[in-house]
């Protein structure tokens, strides 16, 4: 292996790439742009909904408004809804009249007045969120209801309304810094990282193999006096620099991204908001150790992928051809990247950090979370360098096979 | 050996003439043989595309392989270019095993094929460079060798512009100028002109009678008779992935009782046909 020869074949994938602008633009700006783009917009959107729903007076469908209480209608005004009388409440709930609809009984007064009790319905859409978030206004008032009636009750009868509470439930959030800054979105990183490594790498692994064959300059180029092995090396090199630099623009976006949402967005934001913000993520801050342990893993996840593509990307003959065998792969990250947001409920063992690519992506949102020991890191780089080489080796071989490389 | 036409290479005998630029071409000297081809035989699956093929290729001359679209030239030249393994049988070129030496046999050798396929993307002189870095040649070594072939082939234009962007015969003129970069002793030409308007093709015929000298030959293969009429010294006629015919143009035409190469060629193959029994 010449280095001068494998820096010379990996010099013009690389030139041949960045002329590209197509490349360009989705190998580095679209990272740049749209994970910060992601990471801001989707939190403060669902943010500042959730604060708009909280603040605004919502009518809700009343059948039997009649029936309703005095006390019970200020516990309504009070949770900003509005009370708009209907006959039939599921039908304004599916037509879309009102987001959620409630049934007072007759007599629902003078029922909880002469000491029992009474049902009322509350008729909505389940998993439709506008109309589960004013259910809980709806519920909160019920609820407001209820204790003043009890409190009366108690009341009446001599006892103070602690009675009823003699056990009081603190709950407190053990999470780190880390955990509680990533929200729940923190399996975005490892997807927009391996997502980027991906499509950085896949233009230049598929010109450098396919392409080759297509403009019949493969037979060129392995008529000179180079090895196989340097030729893989430099496709290698470069297809690799594409898809570490995708990953790596991911990052930064990951890195501005939370700057710009910490600094400046998340301080201007009403409580609700705020919260609902760093709920999904919108908070999070990466701190020097955890940038450096990701861009390892983008690198070695990178390496995996380059190897990949080169060797599946070779046996095409075109490059329409080589798009259709590696668009599939984008499954091998998304699939386990999307299930890592279950990762607590599924239990993994730690023989996941033993499968290469799940175990960097899980070592990537445990990182992002604080969580990232240095075994598992240890366990997981050292799984993927081997995976990698293994990879290469497989590359090589389709290299060297005239019925791939002459393959028609 | 036919007469030489004067055209675009005139001045490629004296520019190819001087001592060579490789390493390689410095351990010909002794070596009359520049291709030795013996017993070759090639086998897809169970076609055989190569049966049994031998011949020789001597420094100075051009030689023809002919034959009709599928006859197995194209195998046989990516054989002798280490492109391909053969299944029996050796060859050499310049004295190196195709197999046992491929590194060396690849520093010894340049390629024209018909794809004629560039780097869209790079321009006529970074294609030169990228190609002179693989054969080992310094970027000053490699820059005194675009100016003579820009003399000698005129490539203008192509040298600053992205070969994306070429036409027909700007691409003719790189792809040559790749091939010859390094000074090879042999070179290959594989259906060349296919695909070329009559301009380009002109050059490129012109360029093969110009480039053999005492250190080089030229194997050219083709289907075209003409072509082989006007440019190779001695040819062999391949059918079916067997040799049926070798000598100079002169002795094989003559097996055409007056009626020129194609005649030949044509009772070759009935002759072949009818003694292995197959229908013409």
């Amino acid at each position: 292996m010449r280095p001068r020869i494998i820096l010379s074949l990996a010099r013009k994938e690389i030139i041949s790439t960045l002329r590209d602008t197509r490349a360009i633009v989705s190998n580095l700006v679209i990272p740049l742009v749209l994970v910060p783009v992601m990471m801001i917009g989707m939190p403060l959107l669902l943010g500042s909904l959730f604060e708009r729903e909280q603040v605004t007076v919502t009518n809700v469908g009343v059948v039997g408004e009649a029936n309703v209480p005095q006390e019970l209608r200020a516990a309504f005004t009070a949770a900003n809804l509005a009370l708009e009388p209907v006959t039939d409440a599921d039908q304004a709930v599916r037509d879309g009249t009102v987001d959620v609809a409630v049934v007072i009984p007759g007599g629902f007064e003078a029922m909880l007045a002469g000491g029992g009790s009474a049902t009322v319905e509350v008729h909505s859409k389940v998993g439709n969120m506008k109309s589960e978030l004013n259910t809980s206004k709806v519920q909160q008032a019920f609820s407001d209801y209820q204790s003043r009636v009890v409190a009366g009750r108690l009341s009446a009868a001599g006892l103070d309304a602690s009675v009823l509470r003699p056990v009081t439930v603190r709950t407190v959030d053990a999470s780190s810094q880390a955990e509680r800054s990533s929200g729940q979105l923190s399996w975005l990183i490892p997807f927009f990282i391996a997502i980027w490594t991906l499509t950085g790498g896949q233009m230049t692994a598929i010109d450098a193999t396919a392409g080759e064959k297509e403009r019949g300059t493969l037979e060129v180029l392995l008529v000179a006096p180079v090895r196989r092995a340097e030729v893989v090396a430099g496709k290698f090199i470069a297809t690799m620099t594409f898809g570490l630099s995708a990953a790596l623009m991911a990052i930064l976006g990951i890195v501005i991204g939370g700057a710009v949402m910490g600094s400046l967005i998340v301080p201007r934001l009403g409580e609700g908001a705020s919260g609902m913000v760093n709920i999904m993520g919108g908070s999070i801050a990466l701190t020097p150790t955890i940038v450096l342990a990701l861009i390892v893993s983008a690198l070695l996840l990178s390496a995996f992928v380059s190897a990949l593509l080169l060797g599946i990307a070779m046996f095409a003959r075109s490059f329409k051809e080589a798009q259709s065998y590696v668009a599939p792969l984008s499954f091998l990250f998304i699939l386990p990247a999307v299930a890592l947001q279950f990762k607590d409920l599924i239990g993994l063992s730690d023989s996941v950090f033993y499968v290469p690519v799940l175990n960097v992506l899980i070592l990537m949102d445990n990182v992002v979370r604080g969580v990232g020991t240095g075994r598992e890191a240890l366990i997981t780089w050292g799984v993927m360098l081997v995976a990698v080489l293994l990879l290469l080796r497989f590359a090589l071989r389709n290299f060297k096979r005239e019925s791939v490389i002459f393959r028609s | 050996m036919p007469a030489r036409r004067p055209g675009q290479f005139r001045n490629a005998r004296a520019a190819f003439g001087r001592p060579g630029l490789t390493e390689a071409s410095a351990n010909i000297a002794g070596v009359n043989e520049l291709v030795s081809v013996r017993g070759i035989s090639k086998a897809f699956g169970t076609v055989k595309a190569v049966d049994d093929l031998t011949f020789d290729v001597a420094a100075s001359e051009v030689f023809g392989v002919l034959g009709p679209n599928g006859a197995g030239k194209t195998t046989t030249l990516r054989i002798i270019a280490t492109l391909l393994a053969p299944d029996a049988g050796t060859a050499t070129v310049a004295g190196h095993d195709v197999v046992k030496d491929a590194e060396r046999v690849r520093a010894t050798i340049g390629v024209v094929n018909g794809g004629m396929g560039l780097y869209d993307r790079l321009t006529g002189r970074e294609i030169l460079h990228y190609f002179g870095g693989l054969y080992g040649m310094r970027s000053a070594a490699i820059e005194a060798r675009i100016a003579e072939l820009d003399q000698l082939l005129q490539l203008g234009d192509t040298l600053s512009r992205r070969a994306g962007g070429f036409s027909t015969g700007m691409k003719q003129k790189v792809v040559i100028a790749r091939a010859v970069l390094h000074d090879p002793q042999v070179i290959f030409f594989d259906e060349a002109t296919s695909g070329l308007d009559v301009v380009a093709r002109r050059a490129v015929i012109d360029f093969v009678k110009a480039y053999p000298s005492a250190g080089r030959a030229v194997v050219y293969s083709t289907h075209v008779m003409s072509e082989v009429e006007e440019l190779c010294d001695r040819a062999c006629i391949i059918y079916r992935g067997r040799k049926i015919a070798e000598g100079t143009i002169a002795e094989l035409a003559a097996q055409g009782d007056g009626k020129g190469l194609e005649e030949a060629f044509f009772r070759l193959v009935n002759r072949y046909d009818t003694s292995r029994g197959v229908a013409a």
